[in-house]
Protein backbone atom coordinates (compact mmCIF):
# COMPACT_ATOMS: atom_id res chain seq x y z
CA UNK A 1 0.00 0.00 0.00
CA UNK A 2 2.80 2.76 0.07
CA UNK A 3 2.27 3.96 -3.33
CA UNK A 4 -1.11 4.82 -2.27
CA UNK A 5 0.28 6.59 1.16
CA UNK A 6 3.34 8.63 -0.99
CA UNK A 7 3.15 11.99 -0.61
CA UNK A 8 1.83 14.35 -3.50
CA UNK A 9 4.11 17.15 -4.47
CA UNK A 10 2.75 20.00 -3.01
CA UNK A 11 2.37 21.87 -6.50
CA UNK A 12 0.77 19.23 -8.40
CA UNK A 13 -1.43 18.20 -5.45
CA UNK A 14 -2.95 21.63 -4.90
CA UNK A 15 -3.18 22.33 -9.00
CA UNK A 16 -5.07 19.03 -9.27
CA UNK A 17 -7.23 19.66 -6.07
CA UNK A 18 -8.36 23.57 -7.12
CA UNK A 19 -9.02 22.06 -11.16
CA UNK A 20 -11.36 19.42 -9.66
CA UNK A 21 -13.03 22.12 -7.21
CA UNK A 22 -13.14 24.44 -10.76
CA UNK A 23 -14.44 21.74 -12.88
CA UNK A 24 -17.39 20.71 -9.85
CA UNK A 25 -17.98 24.70 -9.35
CA UNK A 26 -18.77 25.07 -13.16
CA UNK A 27 -20.09 21.51 -13.70
CA UNK A 28 -21.61 20.71 -10.33
CA UNK A 29 -23.14 17.30 -9.42
CA UNK A 30 -26.41 18.10 -7.86
CA UNK A 31 -28.95 15.55 -6.55
CA UNK A 32 -31.18 18.10 -4.83
CA UNK A 33 -34.89 16.95 -4.77
CA UNK A 34 -37.28 20.35 -4.92
CA UNK A 35 -39.15 19.38 -2.25
CA UNK A 36 -42.49 19.92 -1.73
CA UNK A 37 -42.41 21.41 -5.66
CA UNK A 38 -41.58 17.46 -6.41
CA UNK A 39 -42.14 14.54 -3.82
CA UNK A 40 -41.18 11.21 -4.56
CA UNK A 41 -42.56 7.94 -5.27
CA UNK A 42 -41.38 5.84 -2.74
CA UNK A 43 -41.08 1.94 -3.90
CA UNK A 44 -44.17 -0.28 -2.51
CA UNK A 45 -42.47 -1.67 0.30
CA UNK A 46 -41.47 1.69 1.53
CA UNK A 47 -42.69 1.53 5.37
CA UNK A 48 -45.08 4.57 5.54
CA UNK A 49 -48.19 5.72 7.50
CA UNK A 50 -50.86 3.05 7.50
CA UNK A 51 -54.16 1.64 8.47
CA UNK A 52 -56.29 -1.19 9.51
CA UNK A 53 -58.69 -2.94 7.43
CA UNK A 54 -62.00 -2.80 10.05
CA UNK A 55 -63.33 -6.06 8.19
CA UNK A 56 -60.43 -7.84 7.58
CA UNK A 57 -59.10 -7.34 11.79
CA UNK A 58 -60.33 -10.22 13.58
CA UNK A 59 -59.16 -8.59 16.61
CA UNK A 60 -56.53 -11.03 17.79
CA UNK A 61 -54.26 -8.50 19.67
CA UNK A 62 -51.12 -10.09 17.94
CA UNK A 63 -49.60 -6.62 16.80
CA UNK A 64 -49.88 -4.71 20.14
CA UNK A 65 -47.98 -7.81 21.24
CA UNK A 66 -45.68 -7.52 18.97
CA UNK A 67 -44.80 -3.64 18.53
CA UNK A 68 -41.04 -2.78 19.82
CA UNK A 69 -41.84 0.73 21.14
CA UNK A 70 -45.93 -0.07 22.83
CA UNK A 71 -47.59 2.38 20.06
CA UNK A 72 -50.52 -0.16 19.42
CA UNK A 73 -53.72 0.09 21.82
CA UNK A 74 -56.26 -2.37 21.36
CA UNK A 75 -59.53 -0.28 21.73
CA UNK A 76 -63.16 -2.38 22.65
CA UNK A 77 -65.51 -1.99 20.08
CA UNK A 78 -68.83 -3.39 19.45
CA UNK A 79 -69.22 -5.04 15.94
CA UNK A 80 -72.50 -6.25 13.89
CA UNK A 81 -75.49 -4.31 16.13
CA UNK A 82 -78.73 -4.60 16.88
CA UNK A 83 -78.55 -8.59 15.65
CA UNK A 84 -78.18 -6.87 11.91
CA UNK A 85 -75.80 -8.76 9.62
CA UNK A 86 -73.59 -6.51 8.36
CA UNK A 87 -71.58 -7.34 5.08
CA UNK A 88 -68.81 -9.35 4.99
CA UNK A 89 -65.65 -9.34 2.29
CA UNK A 90 -66.19 -11.95 -0.36
CA UNK A 91 -65.96 -15.66 0.59
CA UNK A 92 -65.68 -14.48 4.29
CA UNK A 93 -68.15 -15.19 7.13
CA UNK A 94 -70.79 -12.90 7.77
CA UNK A 95 -70.81 -11.47 11.13
CA UNK A 96 -74.31 -12.14 12.67
CA UNK A 97 -75.36 -9.89 16.40
CA UNK A 98 -74.01 -7.85 18.46
CA UNK A 99 -70.31 -9.00 19.07
CA UNK A 100 -67.18 -7.63 21.67
CA UNK A 101 -64.00 -7.32 19.93
CA UNK A 102 -60.93 -5.02 19.78
CA UNK A 103 -59.53 -3.12 17.10
CA UNK A 104 -55.74 -1.74 16.94
CA UNK A 105 -55.06 1.90 17.05
CA UNK A 106 -51.41 3.25 16.85
CA UNK A 107 -50.03 6.28 18.42
CA UNK A 108 -47.80 8.42 15.77
CA UNK A 109 -45.87 9.72 18.27
CA UNK A 110 -44.51 6.18 19.35
CA UNK A 111 -44.55 4.33 16.27
CA UNK A 112 -41.67 3.69 14.60
CA UNK A 113 -42.15 2.04 11.46
CA UNK A 114 -40.81 -1.37 11.55
CA UNK A 115 -44.21 -2.87 10.64
CA UNK A 116 -43.63 -5.43 12.85
CA UNK A 117 -47.13 -5.40 13.31
CA UNK A 118 -48.01 -5.41 9.29
CA UNK A 119 -46.13 -8.50 8.99
CA UNK A 120 -47.05 -10.19 12.22
CA UNK A 121 -51.24 -9.94 11.41
CA UNK A 122 -52.15 -13.69 10.59
CA UNK A 123 -54.86 -11.92 8.30
CA UNK A 124 -52.98 -9.44 6.39
CA UNK A 125 -55.65 -6.46 7.97
CA UNK A 126 -53.55 -3.54 7.53
CA UNK A 127 -53.09 -1.28 4.78
CA UNK A 128 -49.65 0.08 3.92
CA UNK A 129 -49.34 3.67 2.58
CA UNK A 130 -45.78 5.36 1.20
CA UNK A 131 -47.35 8.60 2.61
CA UNK A 132 -44.39 9.28 5.48
CA UNK A 133 -44.19 13.21 5.77
CA UNK A 134 -47.21 13.67 7.99
CA UNK A 135 -47.40 16.50 10.20
CA UNK A 136 -49.47 17.02 13.22
CA UNK A 137 -51.18 20.47 14.55
CA UNK A 138 -52.54 18.91 18.22
CA UNK A 139 -51.57 16.42 20.53
CA UNK A 140 -55.02 15.20 19.47
CA UNK A 141 -53.61 14.06 15.97
CA UNK A 142 -50.99 12.00 17.31
CA UNK A 143 -53.35 9.52 19.14
CA UNK A 144 -56.07 9.33 16.65
CA UNK A 145 -59.63 7.64 17.54
CA UNK A 146 -60.31 4.47 16.55
CA UNK A 147 -62.45 6.53 13.71
CA UNK A 148 -59.62 8.58 13.13
CA UNK A 149 -57.55 5.92 12.58
CA UNK A 150 -59.33 4.42 9.74
CA UNK A 151 -59.47 7.08 7.77
CA UNK A 152 -56.82 6.31 4.93
CA UNK A 153 -53.59 8.92 5.62
CA UNK A 154 -53.69 12.21 2.94
CA UNK A 155 -50.70 12.48 1.05
CA UNK A 156 -49.31 16.33 1.51
CA UNK A 157 -48.83 18.59 -1.10
CA UNK A 158 -51.33 16.40 -3.29
CA UNK A 159 -50.64 18.82 -6.90
CA UNK A 160 -46.62 18.85 -6.01
CA UNK A 161 -45.10 17.25 -9.63
CA UNK A 162 -44.50 13.10 -8.83
CA UNK A 163 -40.82 12.04 -9.69
CA UNK A 164 -39.11 8.71 -8.96
CA UNK A 165 -35.18 8.45 -8.07
CA UNK A 166 -32.80 6.51 -9.98
CA UNK A 167 -29.35 5.74 -10.07
CA UNK A 168 -27.34 8.17 -12.35
CA UNK A 169 -23.99 7.61 -13.82
CA UNK A 170 -23.06 10.94 -13.89
CA UNK A 171 -25.04 12.36 -10.64
CA UNK A 172 -25.52 9.26 -8.56
CA UNK A 173 -29.10 10.12 -7.99
CA UNK A 174 -31.47 11.89 -10.26
CA UNK A 175 -34.98 12.62 -10.89
CA UNK A 176 -37.18 11.91 -13.42
CA UNK A 177 -41.16 12.40 -13.96
CA UNK A 178 -43.19 9.16 -12.63
CA UNK A 179 -44.91 6.95 -14.76
CA UNK B 1 4.17 16.85 18.67
CA UNK B 2 6.24 18.52 21.59
CA UNK B 3 9.31 17.68 22.70
CA UNK B 4 8.91 17.54 26.62
CA UNK B 5 8.05 13.79 26.77
CA UNK B 6 4.50 13.53 28.66
CA UNK B 7 4.91 9.90 30.95
CA UNK B 8 0.57 9.04 30.49
CA UNK B 9 0.82 6.73 33.81
CA UNK B 10 1.88 9.93 35.93
CA UNK B 11 -0.90 12.16 34.46
CA UNK B 12 -4.05 10.73 35.63
CA UNK B 13 -4.30 11.79 38.43
CA UNK B 14 -4.55 15.74 37.95
CA UNK B 15 -6.94 17.19 39.55
CA UNK B 16 -5.16 20.48 40.50
CA UNK B 17 -7.82 22.93 38.63
CA UNK B 18 -6.44 26.17 37.28
CA UNK B 19 -2.93 25.91 38.59
CA UNK B 20 -0.29 24.57 36.46
CA UNK B 21 -2.70 23.05 33.62
CA UNK B 22 -5.83 24.53 31.98
CA UNK B 23 -8.99 22.13 31.90
CA UNK B 24 -11.23 22.66 28.93
CA UNK B 25 -14.77 21.47 28.35
CA UNK B 26 -15.31 20.07 24.90
CA UNK B 27 -18.94 19.38 24.44
CA UNK B 28 -21.57 18.46 26.03
CA UNK B 29 -23.89 19.52 23.04
CA UNK B 30 -22.96 18.01 19.45
CA UNK B 31 -19.29 18.98 19.35
CA UNK B 32 -18.64 16.07 16.76
CA UNK B 33 -20.47 13.19 15.22
CA UNK B 34 -23.54 13.36 18.62
CA UNK B 35 -23.66 14.27 21.62
CA UNK B 36 -20.39 13.80 23.94
CA UNK B 37 -18.04 15.32 26.55
CA UNK B 38 -14.30 15.67 26.46
CA UNK B 39 -12.74 17.11 29.42
CA UNK B 40 -9.03 18.28 28.25
CA UNK B 41 -5.81 19.43 30.22
CA UNK B 42 -3.54 21.74 28.67
CA UNK B 43 -0.48 22.48 29.17
CA UNK B 44 0.00 26.07 27.06
CA UNK B 45 -1.38 24.45 23.78
CA UNK B 46 -0.29 20.83 24.26
CA UNK B 47 -2.52 18.22 25.51
CA UNK B 48 -1.71 16.09 28.53
CA UNK B 49 -4.73 14.21 29.30
CA UNK B 50 -7.84 13.71 27.66
CA UNK B 51 -10.72 12.16 29.70
CA UNK B 52 -13.85 11.14 27.71
CA UNK B 53 -16.36 11.14 29.64
CA UNK B 54 -17.77 7.21 29.48
CA UNK B 55 -22.07 7.21 29.61
CA UNK B 56 -22.62 10.96 29.10
CA UNK B 57 -24.85 9.70 26.40
CA UNK B 58 -25.45 5.74 27.95
CA UNK B 59 -29.41 4.86 26.54
CA UNK B 60 -29.70 1.09 28.53
CA UNK B 61 -30.07 -0.47 25.70
CA UNK B 62 -28.84 -4.05 27.90
CA UNK B 63 -31.76 -2.75 30.40
CA UNK B 64 -34.68 -2.37 27.53
CA UNK B 65 -33.65 -5.16 25.87
CA UNK B 66 -33.58 -7.59 28.73
CA UNK B 67 -37.22 -6.61 29.51
CA UNK B 68 -38.86 -7.11 26.20
CA UNK B 69 -39.68 -9.93 23.93
CA UNK B 70 -36.73 -11.24 21.81
CA UNK B 71 -38.04 -9.60 18.49
CA UNK B 72 -37.99 -6.08 20.35
CA UNK B 73 -34.79 -5.98 20.63
CA UNK B 74 -33.72 -5.27 16.93
CA UNK B 75 -34.72 -1.92 16.68
CA UNK B 76 -33.12 -0.84 19.76
CA UNK B 77 -29.93 -2.58 18.70
CA UNK B 78 -30.33 -0.39 15.66
CA UNK B 79 -31.01 2.71 17.20
CA UNK B 80 -27.55 2.81 19.00
CA UNK B 81 -25.49 2.33 15.85
CA UNK B 82 -27.71 4.66 13.40
CA UNK B 83 -24.91 4.52 10.76
CA UNK B 84 -24.45 1.35 10.92
CA UNK B 85 -27.88 -0.05 11.64
CA UNK B 86 -27.67 -3.10 9.60
CA UNK B 87 -24.47 -4.65 11.35
CA UNK B 88 -26.23 -4.52 14.73
CA UNK B 89 -29.41 -6.05 13.47
CA UNK B 90 -26.92 -8.91 12.52
CA UNK B 91 -25.01 -9.64 14.55
CA UNK B 92 -27.77 -9.46 17.40
CA UNK B 93 -30.09 -12.22 15.30
CA UNK B 94 -26.94 -14.32 14.75
CA UNK B 95 -26.58 -14.74 18.52
CA UNK B 96 -30.55 -15.41 18.63
CA UNK B 97 -29.97 -17.94 15.73
CA UNK B 98 -27.47 -19.89 17.33
CA UNK B 99 -29.19 -19.88 20.42
CA UNK B 100 -32.27 -21.11 18.60
CA UNK B 101 -30.36 -23.52 16.58
CA UNK B 102 -31.79 -21.98 13.06
CA UNK B 103 -29.55 -21.76 10.05
CA UNK B 104 -30.45 -19.53 7.28
CA UNK B 105 -30.85 -20.70 3.76
CA UNK B 106 -27.69 -19.85 1.10
CA UNK B 107 -29.70 -16.74 -0.46
CA UNK B 108 -30.54 -15.20 3.15
CA UNK B 109 -27.49 -15.49 3.58
CA UNK B 110 -25.81 -13.91 0.57
CA UNK B 111 -28.44 -10.70 0.99
CA UNK B 112 -27.33 -10.50 4.32
CA UNK B 113 -23.63 -10.13 3.05
CA UNK B 114 -25.36 -7.55 0.34
CA UNK B 115 -27.21 -4.95 2.29
CA UNK B 116 -24.50 -5.53 5.23
CA UNK B 117 -21.42 -4.26 2.40
CA UNK B 118 -23.73 -1.53 1.45
CA UNK B 119 -24.48 -0.23 4.69
CA UNK B 120 -20.52 -0.64 5.13
CA UNK B 121 -19.66 1.85 2.24
CA UNK B 122 -22.85 4.23 3.59
CA UNK B 123 -20.70 4.22 7.46
CA UNK B 124 -17.44 5.01 5.83
CA UNK B 125 -18.46 7.46 3.67
CA UNK B 126 -20.33 8.80 7.04
CA UNK B 127 -16.55 8.79 8.67
CA UNK B 128 -14.84 10.52 5.33
CA UNK B 129 -17.12 13.08 5.61
CA UNK B 130 -17.43 14.07 9.50
CA UNK B 131 -13.30 14.12 9.11
CA UNK B 132 -13.69 16.38 6.53
CA UNK B 133 -15.93 18.61 8.47
CA UNK B 134 -13.31 18.47 11.47
CA UNK B 135 -10.29 19.56 9.64
CA UNK B 136 -12.57 22.51 7.89
CA UNK B 137 -13.13 21.22 4.73
CA UNK B 138 -16.85 21.68 4.13
CA UNK B 139 -16.67 20.47 0.44
CA UNK B 140 -15.75 16.84 1.31
CA UNK B 141 -18.52 16.61 4.03
CA UNK B 142 -20.76 17.59 1.65
CA UNK B 143 -19.55 15.02 -1.40
CA UNK B 144 -19.58 11.95 1.31
CA UNK B 145 -23.04 12.98 2.80
CA UNK B 146 -24.42 13.65 -0.89
CA UNK B 147 -22.89 10.48 -1.96
CA UNK B 148 -24.29 7.83 0.99
CA UNK B 149 -27.47 8.68 -0.97
CA UNK B 150 -27.52 6.53 -4.06
CA UNK B 151 -26.46 3.94 -1.27
CA UNK B 152 -29.34 4.58 1.02
CA UNK B 153 -31.67 4.67 -1.62
CA UNK B 154 -30.29 1.13 -2.63
CA UNK B 155 -31.19 0.24 0.67
CA UNK B 156 -34.44 1.50 0.83
CA UNK B 157 -35.11 -0.42 -2.66
CA UNK B 158 -34.52 -3.43 -0.71
CA UNK B 159 -35.49 -3.51 2.66
CA UNK B 160 -38.42 -0.21 2.69
CA UNK B 161 -36.59 2.32 5.50
CA UNK B 162 -33.75 4.31 4.56
CA UNK B 163 -31.43 3.89 7.91
CA UNK B 164 -33.52 1.87 10.54
CA UNK B 165 -34.03 -0.91 8.07
CA UNK B 166 -35.18 -4.10 10.91
CA UNK B 167 -34.27 -6.50 7.63
CA UNK B 168 -32.47 -9.03 9.08
CA UNK B 169 -35.02 -11.41 11.18
CA UNK B 170 -34.51 -14.75 13.08
CA UNK B 171 -34.19 -17.13 10.11
CA UNK B 172 -33.85 -15.32 7.38
CA UNK B 173 -34.26 -11.51 6.10
CA UNK B 174 -37.80 -10.51 5.16
CA UNK B 175 -38.05 -8.94 1.77
CA UNK B 176 -36.79 -10.70 -1.11
CA UNK B 177 -34.35 -8.67 -4.04
CA UNK B 178 -36.37 -6.28 -6.09
CA UNK B 179 -36.67 -6.37 -9.87
CA UNK B 180 -34.42 -3.97 -11.59
CA UNK B 181 -31.98 -3.65 -7.95
CA UNK B 182 -29.01 -5.71 -10.04
CA UNK B 183 -29.26 -2.80 -12.54
CA UNK B 184 -29.92 -0.22 -10.08
CA UNK B 185 -26.53 -1.08 -7.34
CA UNK B 186 -24.09 -1.83 -11.05
CA UNK B 187 -24.87 1.72 -11.74
CA UNK B 188 -24.58 3.01 -8.63
CA UNK B 189 -21.15 0.99 -8.27
CA UNK B 190 -19.65 2.66 -11.30
CA UNK B 191 -20.79 5.99 -10.31
CA UNK B 192 -18.80 5.87 -6.83
CA UNK B 193 -15.78 4.07 -8.67
CA UNK B 194 -15.76 7.19 -10.59
CA UNK B 195 -16.17 9.22 -7.62
CA UNK B 196 -13.50 8.04 -5.72
CA UNK B 197 -11.12 9.44 -8.20
CA UNK B 198 -12.48 12.97 -7.50
CA UNK B 199 -11.71 12.34 -4.20
CA UNK B 200 -8.17 11.22 -4.37
CA UNK B 201 -7.88 14.26 -5.86
CA UNK B 202 -9.90 16.75 -3.71
CA UNK B 203 -9.39 15.47 -0.84
CA UNK B 204 -7.32 12.28 0.15
CA UNK B 205 -4.02 13.32 -1.89
CA UNK B 206 -4.40 17.03 -0.92
CA UNK B 207 -1.46 18.67 0.05
CA UNK B 208 -3.15 20.19 3.00
CA UNK B 209 -4.88 16.87 4.17
CA UNK B 210 -1.55 15.55 3.82
CA UNK B 211 0.38 17.69 6.18
CA UNK B 212 -2.32 18.01 8.80
CA UNK B 213 -2.93 14.01 8.92
CA UNK B 214 0.43 12.53 8.18
CA UNK B 215 2.39 11.74 11.38
CA UNK B 216 -0.45 12.72 14.35
CA UNK B 217 -2.10 10.48 16.18
CA UNK B 218 -0.20 7.49 15.69
CA UNK B 219 -0.37 4.18 17.25
CA UNK B 220 1.97 1.64 16.67
CA UNK B 221 1.42 -2.10 15.97
CA UNK B 222 2.06 -3.48 18.86
CA UNK B 223 0.26 -0.81 20.94
CA UNK B 224 -3.16 -1.32 18.90
CA UNK B 225 -2.93 -4.85 19.75
CA UNK B 226 -2.36 -3.89 23.40
CA UNK B 227 -5.30 -1.75 23.83
CA UNK B 228 -7.47 -3.96 21.82
CA UNK B 229 -8.55 -1.18 19.40
CA UNK B 230 -11.17 -2.89 16.14
CA UNK B 231 -11.79 -2.60 12.58
CA UNK B 232 -10.44 -0.27 10.12
CA UNK B 233 -8.19 1.59 13.07
CA UNK B 234 -6.52 -1.75 14.24
CA UNK B 235 -5.70 -2.58 10.29
CA UNK B 236 -4.50 0.93 9.87
CA UNK B 237 -2.03 -0.04 12.48
CA UNK B 238 -0.89 -2.70 10.39
CA UNK B 239 -2.54 -5.81 12.06
CA UNK B 240 -4.11 -8.31 9.83
CA UNK B 241 -7.25 -8.92 11.49
CA UNK B 242 -10.80 -8.83 9.93
CA UNK B 243 -14.17 -10.62 11.33
CA UNK B 244 -15.46 -11.37 7.89
CA UNK B 245 -12.15 -13.15 7.41
CA UNK B 246 -11.03 -15.02 10.10
CA UNK B 247 -14.50 -15.98 11.91
CA UNK B 248 -16.75 -15.69 8.55
CA UNK B 249 -20.35 -15.19 9.09
CA UNK B 250 -23.42 -14.58 6.68
CA UNK B 251 -21.83 -15.20 3.14
CA UNK B 252 -18.29 -14.15 3.89
CA UNK B 253 -16.54 -17.89 3.56
CA UNK B 254 -17.71 -17.77 -0.31
CA UNK B 255 -16.64 -14.52 -0.92
CA UNK B 256 -13.71 -13.42 -2.19
CA UNK B 257 -12.22 -10.43 -1.05
CA UNK B 258 -8.86 -8.92 0.42
CA UNK B 259 -8.23 -6.99 4.02
CA UNK B 260 -6.35 -3.85 3.24
CA UNK B 261 -3.59 -3.19 6.08
CA UNK B 262 -1.46 0.11 6.44
CA UNK B 263 1.80 0.50 8.08
CA UNK B 264 2.29 3.88 10.26
CA UNK B 265 -1.01 3.82 12.27
CA UNK B 266 -1.51 7.70 11.80
CA UNK B 267 -4.38 9.45 11.10
CA UNK B 268 -3.64 8.94 7.59
CA UNK B 269 -3.25 5.74 6.99
CA UNK B 270 -6.77 5.71 9.26
CA UNK B 271 -8.21 7.47 5.96
CA UNK B 272 -6.66 5.37 3.19
CA UNK B 273 -7.91 2.66 4.88
CA UNK B 274 -11.57 3.41 5.08
CA UNK B 275 -10.97 4.34 1.12
CA UNK B 276 -9.51 0.97 0.38
CA UNK B 277 -12.55 -0.47 2.09
CA UNK B 278 -14.93 0.74 -0.12
CA UNK B 279 -12.87 -0.24 -2.98
CA UNK B 280 -13.34 -3.39 -1.10
CA UNK B 281 -17.12 -3.46 -0.40
CA UNK B 282 -17.79 -2.19 -3.98
CA UNK B 283 -15.71 -5.90 -5.86
CA UNK B 284 -18.05 -7.59 -2.73
CA UNK B 285 -21.12 -6.01 -3.89
CA UNK B 286 -20.95 -7.40 -7.23
CA UNK B 287 -19.39 -10.76 -6.23
CA UNK B 288 -22.51 -11.32 -4.52
CA UNK B 289 -25.02 -10.25 -7.18
CA UNK B 290 -23.47 -12.45 -9.32
CA UNK B 291 -22.66 -15.52 -7.28
CA UNK B 292 -26.18 -15.18 -5.34
CA UNK B 293 -27.93 -18.62 -5.00
CA UNK B 294 -31.51 -19.28 -5.70
CA UNK B 295 -33.77 -20.11 -2.95
CA UNK B 296 -36.01 -19.75 0.11
CA UNK B 297 -35.19 -16.15 2.16
CA UNK B 298 -36.22 -18.17 5.50
CA UNK B 299 -35.48 -20.74 7.21
CA UNK B 300 -37.48 -23.97 7.23
CA UNK B 301 -38.49 -24.11 10.37
CA UNK B 302 -40.25 -20.60 10.10
CA UNK B 303 -41.72 -21.12 6.86
CA UNK B 304 -43.47 -24.23 7.83
CA UNK B 305 -45.47 -22.53 10.55
CA UNK B 306 -46.96 -19.59 7.69
CA UNK B 307 -49.95 -19.38 7.75
CA UNK B 308 -51.76 -19.92 4.02
CA UNK B 309 -52.22 -16.22 4.06
CA UNK B 310 -48.76 -15.33 4.65
CA UNK B 311 -47.95 -17.72 2.81
CA UNK B 312 -49.51 -16.69 -0.45
CA UNK B 313 -47.64 -12.99 0.51
CA UNK B 314 -44.06 -14.96 0.24
CA UNK B 315 -45.13 -16.59 -2.73
CA UNK B 316 -46.52 -13.18 -4.37
CA UNK B 317 -44.55 -10.39 -3.25
CA UNK B 318 -41.32 -12.10 -1.75
CA UNK B 319 -42.43 -10.53 1.30
CA UNK B 320 -41.91 -13.08 4.55
CA UNK B 321 -44.45 -12.09 7.05
CA UNK B 322 -44.41 -12.90 11.05
CA UNK B 323 -45.30 -16.12 12.18
CA UNK B 324 -46.78 -16.14 15.92
CA UNK B 325 -43.53 -17.78 16.95
CA UNK B 326 -41.82 -14.19 16.38
CA UNK B 327 -43.41 -12.78 19.31
CA UNK B 328 -43.79 -15.86 21.44
CA UNK B 329 -40.13 -17.05 21.06
CA UNK B 330 -38.55 -18.81 23.86
CA UNK B 331 -35.08 -19.98 22.87
CA UNK B 332 -33.59 -22.75 25.08
CA UNK B 333 -31.20 -21.86 27.87
CA UNK B 334 -28.54 -21.63 27.47
CA UNK B 335 -25.58 -18.96 26.36
CA UNK B 336 -24.49 -17.41 22.78
CA UNK B 337 -22.16 -15.11 21.35
CA UNK B 338 -21.33 -13.54 18.02
CA UNK B 339 -18.96 -10.78 16.11
CA UNK B 340 -19.90 -9.57 13.34
CA UNK B 341 -17.21 -6.59 11.62
CA UNK B 342 -19.16 -3.84 11.76
CA UNK B 343 -18.33 -0.42 9.67
CA UNK B 344 -16.17 1.08 12.81
CA UNK B 345 -15.20 -2.54 14.02
CA UNK B 346 -16.14 -5.46 16.07
CA UNK B 347 -19.46 -6.02 17.73
CA UNK B 348 -19.67 -8.25 20.28
CA UNK B 349 -22.89 -9.72 21.49
CA UNK B 350 -23.25 -11.90 24.45
CA UNK B 351 -26.90 -12.93 25.31
CA UNK B 352 -28.03 -15.67 27.76
CA UNK B 353 -31.12 -17.26 28.02
CA UNK B 354 -32.75 -19.01 30.54
CA UNK B 355 -35.99 -20.39 28.13
CA UNK B 356 -37.96 -17.43 29.25
CA UNK B 357 -39.61 -15.03 26.80
CA UNK B 358 -37.30 -12.34 27.53
CA UNK B 359 -32.99 -12.53 27.63
CA UNK B 360 -31.79 -13.39 30.91
CA UNK B 361 -28.48 -11.40 30.29
CA UNK B 362 -28.31 -9.29 27.35
CA UNK B 363 -24.62 -7.63 26.92
CA UNK B 364 -23.03 -6.55 23.71
CA UNK B 365 -19.72 -4.16 23.27
CA UNK B 366 -19.60 -1.72 20.52
CA UNK B 367 -16.79 -1.05 18.40
CA UNK B 368 -16.54 2.74 18.98
CA UNK B 369 -16.32 1.86 23.03
CA UNK B 370 -12.87 0.28 22.29
CA UNK B 371 -11.76 2.65 20.10
CA UNK B 372 -11.55 5.34 23.09
CA UNK B 373 -8.19 4.50 24.22
CA UNK B 374 -7.33 6.40 21.49
CA UNK B 375 -8.46 9.87 23.01
CA UNK B 376 -6.81 8.72 26.55
CA UNK B 377 -3.44 7.50 24.58
CA UNK B 378 -2.77 8.78 21.44
CA UNK B 379 -3.46 12.05 22.10
CA UNK B 380 -0.84 13.05 24.81
CA UNK B 381 1.61 15.34 23.35
CA UNK B 382 -0.26 16.99 20.22
CA UNK B 383 -1.59 20.27 20.20
CA UNK B 384 -4.94 21.25 20.58
CA UNK B 385 -5.45 21.73 17.04
CA UNK B 386 -4.30 18.27 16.63
CA UNK B 387 -7.69 16.96 18.52
CA UNK B 388 -10.26 16.97 15.81
CA UNK B 389 -7.68 15.15 13.07
CA UNK B 390 -7.59 11.92 15.86
CA UNK B 391 -11.30 12.39 16.53
CA UNK B 392 -12.61 12.49 13.05
CA UNK B 393 -9.96 9.71 11.94
CA UNK B 394 -11.03 7.51 14.45
CA UNK B 395 -14.85 7.36 13.18
CA UNK B 396 -15.65 7.75 16.98
CA UNK B 397 -20.02 7.73 17.31
CA UNK B 398 -20.39 8.56 20.94
CA UNK B 399 -23.74 7.20 21.38
CA UNK B 400 -22.66 3.73 19.97
CA UNK B 401 -19.89 3.94 22.40
CA UNK B 402 -22.19 4.70 25.19
CA UNK B 403 -25.24 2.14 24.35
Amino acid sequence: MSEVRKPRDPLTGHVKALAKGFKYLVEPNRMTLDYPAETMKLPPNYRGFFTVDDKKCIGCSMCEMVCPPEAITMVPRIIGEGGKTIPAPEGEKEVKGPKRTKRPVVNWGKCIFCYFCVDVCPVDAFIPTQVHDLAFEKDSEYRPSYEDYLKPPEEPYKNSKKVISKADLKRGVSYEPAP
Amino acid sequence: MSEKVYNIDDLQNINVEGEKYIILQIGPSHPGSGHMRLKVWLDGDIIVKVDPDIGFVHRTSEWLSERREWIKAVPIVERIMLPDTVHANLAYVLTVEKLLGIEPPPRAQYLRSLVAEINRITSHLYGIGIFGIFLGSSTVYMWAFGDREPFIDLMEMLTGARITTSYIIPGGVRWDLPNGFKERAETVLQYMERRLKDYEDIWVKNPVVQARTINVGTLKKEDAIRLGVVGPNLRASGVYYDTRKHHPYAAYSNLDFEVPTMKNGDSYDRLLIRVEEIKQSIKLIRQILKDIPEGKIIADQIYNQLNPVMKKNYEEKKRVMFPAFMIHMRPPAGEASAKVEAGRGEIFFYIKSTGDKYPYRFRWVTPSFRNLPYFTHVTVGHRLADLPTIYGSIDYFPPEADR
